[in-house]
């Protein structure tokens, strides 16, 4: 590796491709981070089980492109047959989060905050093996390289730049589902309903907001990004298993923190950021011990900014 | 002779809110001083300022001259310094005792290897702590003794938690006691019983006092002096009459109108 | 503590007067305390003095190696020992403070590892048991105090993030270095051996004698530092640092304005657990010649966590009986015959214990019965084959002979020539299933749910003969998953834990 270094440096195409793979893991992380931080504020719960939930999205866009004929030889042409990917997988997705909520979470919303994050260990565990037992441990691939003759993998090209088709995909279908989540949330009533949760349950509910509810629909929006994050991946990175949700989870989660846990934006910056790091920490330092790097230069920033970059500091009152 | 507690210039302000002005205060030794004023006004948060749970912005706290501005607060309290709080904090999932126990760790030394070797320092100690843990629930009279040292904490009645939050405050040994508070939801018969315990504390434990309180009663009966406080700053001291009668004290409670019809 | 005199002239009193410190003085008398076979162990567990139950415990486990020469059952009751101690490391930092240490299994395998670099070939560095454990263990302790020390910036939620990157960051090292290279600043080394792991690791030497009868010596060797460790926690338990813990744990804020200094008692559990997993450590590399990274994977730390939950977070004794119970449980659970017994056993269990009165739950059993049988000639007068299947009794044999097997071929429906071939897809679609019914089942009241209960349960039956039986490496997570959840909405205490009151 030594020496590798330098001359890396100094070539563009490399960075910009860098560039390029970084913005688009961000903007799948900084996706999956919203649900974690939306769930964060109004439950001030770290949803564990979050990462399994996009998990089970990239399962079942699978399980779409698969029922459609195969990916090789679609019954659909290209833009109905994503669109459906995405519909079910979201659509799956929503449902699996509210139904966590009601189930495993609901019961524990006057237990100590310990309490529930434990439960989503355990639940977390539970969606993972339920994966292994239903669909085997041996990785799945969407098999989507070739579709139409491999156009999604195309790429727009300027000299010695390219950005493949999917990637642009990827980061506009990623803002696009932010900006609808931004909209949501700060120009309808159950958006304004949400942030009032976010500050102060008892007291929203006293303002007549339904609580319930809005949790119910702050996890069914997280966890339809996190499902059409999980279409996403499979369609980039091709390659599943029931136990992507944990890497993946732990990234995104991390991201939602970096940017101040329970803050929107921030989860989308976080994600980004995450994903930037992350990549060039691969393609310039090391690919083995990325890992190692970015979590160490977490617990660093953690150290110094606890509630990330925008996120507000917790009052205790005496 | 130099007061025991002396705030100096003490202030903080919380985003654009000043929560305490400029805040001069002194408590002579042995005296007992009420701290009054509305809903709002910046008591309690000159308590947490004292006791370091908030960091003043400017101004000193002064305990026998030493500042103590700064200083972690477990330190402070090590200082000599111990408090109750508005809203109970008790150590609900320990026992009376324990909870009482719990606050001899300022002023004990044995480190976690003689506990674990049970050396004779760490002995001798634990001895010391269960002798003077009994000694301070005592002082309660009947209340807080007997069957009621296992009991969990949880289990004692309102009158009853404020009582061990006093006996746990004593236990860490401190030269002053604040006192947020202490007669909050009680009724009549308790309120006297706590006003006349305030003056035992006083008079037989020797501890110099800084209360808050609302209940106008109990800071007739027992108070030295009684300083009154507006959005943060002082508008008032002297004896209750004095404060009592002050039109801008009147004017603080009850609005401008009561000053004019009074 | 006598009664007020009573006032001239009234009748004497007749009824609880209550509030009078006579009735309150006895009101020990009248509380009702656990109820059951379980409250009863647990009044006498109470009763009897601690060093009594220690003693107890540590002279049953060493005779077992007396009582049978079954290598397996010692085996099994070594691998236990070792759950217990970690067990009880982990009940230091979270059951008595009160934090979410999600990192603990990073301090197991750093010990490991430092032991396995000490004492081993891989730098030929032999050093012996009596030098390598002690500062193993004391590394391992400093190890606690460094990643504890973002504690003191942070609190509760963020703790646990910060502990699980350091496992995180562990994991990655452990499995990527054999190739350390100091970002191509420095030589190549093999620290860690990669994925494969250190081999050739030395067992113990104690008084000259190695312990090579494995594996009756860890045993030993377990439940002796387990006898250690468990007298000095109690000890620091009973003491000021204890209560101080216990003081962190209910309200940090009161405490540190109790003088009681909660940053520093906050680095201190986090250590001493610390430690205790750095001796576990030890006694898991030499017990199995080698250290392997899989072994200290986030799946062992949330074993740990529910031995821990599971019998009560905060009491030394329950944390070690959680780990006992899951342990054997899981093993247990390798074989499909035995993993039967427990299955139905545990169905039968929870009946009793929660259905009441005892008409319903002879209500429930005769109608779990009857559906079972209903279903199954249903099913049989339509496709024979569906009925004709097998029992699984072991990894590979199926039978349908005996009692048993008799029984359940004619209260399930299992298919012939399918789960024996591991074709689970009949099993997939029963557990399905039988999870949407338990959530049913969780949502309705009153006579729907007694009603909803036995398609639920034999829902259940189906899916664990048909699939579940012959996949012990994927059900252990899945019943550790939920295990946990089952227990935070039930019985958050465990079963030897105390019931807490928090202030939200």
């Amino acid at each position: 590796m030594s020496g590798v270094l330098a001359f890396q440096l100094y070539d563009w195409r490399y960075f910009f491709a860098e560039l390029v793979a970084g913005f688009t893991i961000g903007s799948l992380y900084a996706l999956i981070a919203l649900g974690y931080t939306m769930v964060y504020g109004v439950l001030k719960l770290l949803n564990f089980a979050h990462g399994d939930v996009y998990m089970v999205g990239a399962f079942i866009g699978w399980f779409v492109l698969n029922a459609l004929g195969s990916p090789l030889k679609p019954v659909l042409p290209l833009v109905p047959l994503l669109a459906l990917a995405f519909a079910a997988a979201m659509a799956g997705c929503s449902v699996l989060g509210v139904l966590i909520e009601r189930f495993a979470y609901r019961p524990l919303r006057q237990a100590p905050r310990i309490a529930p994050l434990i439960t989503a260990l355990g639940v977390s565990f539970f969606l993972e093996q339920t994966g292994v037992l239903l669909w085997g441990a041996t990785p799945r691939t969407y098999d989507t390289y070739d579709l139409r003759k491999g156009e999604l993998f195309g790429s727009l090209t300027a000299g010695n730049f390219s950005i493949a088709y999917v990637q642009i995909f990827a980061f506009l279908a990623s803002a696009l589902l932010m900006i609808a989540l931004s909209l949501f949330v700060w120009r309808t009533r159950t958006g304004k309903a949400m942030r009032a949760v976010s500050v102060d349950p008892e007291a929203a509910s006293m303002m007549g907001i339904d609580v319930d509810r809005v949790i119910s629909v702050t996890f069914l929006l997280g966890s339809a990004l996190a499902g059409a994050a999980g279409v996403m991946t499979g369609l980039i990175y091709q390659n599943l298993n029931p136990y992507m949700g944990f890497g993946a989870g732990l990234k995104a989660f991390t991201a939602a923190v970096v940017g101040g846990i329970g803050n929107i934006g921030g989860a989308m910056i976080g994600g980004l950021l995450i994903g930037l790091v992350e990549t060039f920490t691969a393609g310039y330092l090391s690919s083995q011990f990325q890992d190692l790097i970015v979590f160490s230069a977490l617990v660093i920033f953690m150290l110094f900014r606890p509630t990330g970059l925008r996120g507000t500091p917790l009052l205790q009152k005496v | 002779m130099a007061p025991l507690l002396e705030l100096r210039g003490l202030g903080v302000t919380f985003g654009g809110l000043t929560a305490v002005d400029s805040l001069d205060l002194t408590v002579d030794e042995h005296e007992i001083v009420s701290l009054i004023g509305p809903n709002g006004a910046g008591k309690t948060t000159v308590l947490n300022l004292i006791t370091g749970a908030t960091r003043p912005d400017r101004g000193q706290v002064l305990l026998g001259g030493e500042n103590l501005v700064g200083l972690a607060p477990h330190r402070i309290t090590q200082r000599g310094i111990a408090r109750t709080f508005q809203s109970l904090r008790l150590f609900l999932n320990m026992t009376v005792k324990e909870n009482v126990m719990a606050a001899e760790y300022g002023r004990t030394h044995a480190t976690i290897v003689e506990q674990m070797l049970q050396l004779p320092r760490a002995r001798r100690e634990e001895r010391e702590i269960h002798a003077f843990a009994e000694e301070r629930l005592a002082f309660f009279g009947e209340r807080l003794m007997g069957y009621r040292w296992n009991q969990p904490a949880y289990s004692l009645s309102y009158a009853n938690r404020r009582r061990l939050e006093i006996a746990r405050a004593t236990a860490t040994r401190p030269r002053v006691l604040l006192l947020d508070e202490p007669a909050a939801g009680m009724n009549p018969v308790e309120t006297h019983e706590i006003a006349e315990l305030i003056g035992k504390l006083r008079d037989d434990g020797g501890y110099t006092i800084l209360l808050i309180e609302h209940d106008m009663h109990v800071v007739e009966t027992i108070s030295d002096r009684v300083v009154a406080l507006d959005h943060g700053v002082k508008i008032a001291e002297g004896s209750f009459d004095e404060v009592a009668t002050d039109p801008r004290v009147v004017e603080a409670y009850l609005g401008t109108k009561a000053t004019v019809t009074k | 503590m006598s009664a007020p005199a009573p006032t001239p002239g009234a009748e004497p009193a007749t009824s609880p007067q209550i509030g009078v410190d006579e009735w309150v003085r006895r009101s020990g008398e009248r509380i009702v305390g656990p109820a059951g076979a379980l409250g009863a162990l647990r009044r006498a567990a109470e009763r009897t003095p601690w060093y009594v139950l220690l003693a107890v415990f540590v002279g049953l486990v060493s005779a077992i190696p007396e009582l049978t020469s079954n290598q397996y059952i010692i085996g099994v009751a070594a691998d236990t020992m070792l759950y217990v101690l970690l067990a009880v490391g982990l009940n230091v930092a979270v059951g008595w403070a009160g934090l979410l240490d999600l990192g603990y299994i990073a301090f197991y395998g750093f010990a490991a590892y430092l032991y396995a670099e000490l004492s081993s070939g891989h730098y030929n560095l032999h050093w012996p048991t009596w030098q390598s454990v002690p500062l193993v263990i004391a590394a391992t302790i400093l190890l606690g105090f460094v990643l504890a020390l973002p504690s003191r910036r942070l609190s509760g939620d963020y703790l646990a993030i910060v502990t699980l990157f350091f496992l995180e960051i562990f994991n990655n090292f452990t499995n990527n270095g054999y190739a350390w290279n100091w970002l191509g600043f420095g030589a190549t080394h093999n620290i860690t051996g990669g994925p494969t792991g250190l081999t050739n690791v030395d067992p113990f030497r104690v008084f000259g004698h190695e312990l090579t009868n494995r594996p009756t010596d860890y045993l030993w060797v377990a439940t002796g530092g387990f006898a250690v460790i468990a007298v000095l926690l109690t000890f620091v338990n009973r003491s000021r640092t204890g209560r101080a813990w216990r003081a962190l744990r209910d309200d940090p804020l009161a405490a540190e304005l109790m003088g009681m200094p909660v940053k520093w008692l906050m680095l201190l559990a986090v250590a001493v657990g610390a430690g205790v997993a750095g001796f576990a450590g030890t006694v898991n590399a030499a017990y199995y010649q080698g250290v392997f990274p899989t072994t200290f994977y986030f799946p062992l730390l949330i074993t740990i966590y529910v031995m821990a939950i599971l019998g009560g977070a905060g009491s030394l004794g329950g944390v070690a009986v959680g780990a006992i119970v899951v342990n054997v449980l899981l093993e247990v659970l390798r074989t499909p015959n035995h993993a039967r017994w427990v299955f139905y056993a545990a169905v039968l269990i929870g009946l009793l214990a929660k259905v009441r009165p005892w008409r319903l739950l002879a209500g429930v059993l005769a109608g779990l019965v009857a559906f079972g049988v209903v279903v199954n000639q249903v099913v049989g007068a339509v496709w024979p084959r569906g009925v004709h299947g097998a029992i699984a009794m072991g990894p590979t044999s199926f039978t349908t002979h005996g009692f048993f097997a008799t029984c359940l071929r004619h209260w399930l429906v299992l298919p012939a020539h399918t789960y024996e071939a591991s074709n689970y897809q009949i099993g997939n679609y029963a557990f399905v299933l039988t999870i949407a019914l338990v959530l049913a089942c969780t949502a309705a009241t009153g006579w729907k749910r007694w009603v909803l209960l036995v398609p639920t349960i034999w829902g259940a039956a189906l899916a664990w003969e048909t699939t579940l039986i012959e996949q012990a490496p994927t059900v252990r997570p899945l019943l550790l998953g939920v295990i946990l959840i089952v227990l935070m909405a039930t019985r958050p205490a465990g079963l030897f834990g105390k019931t807490r009151v928090e202030v939200v």
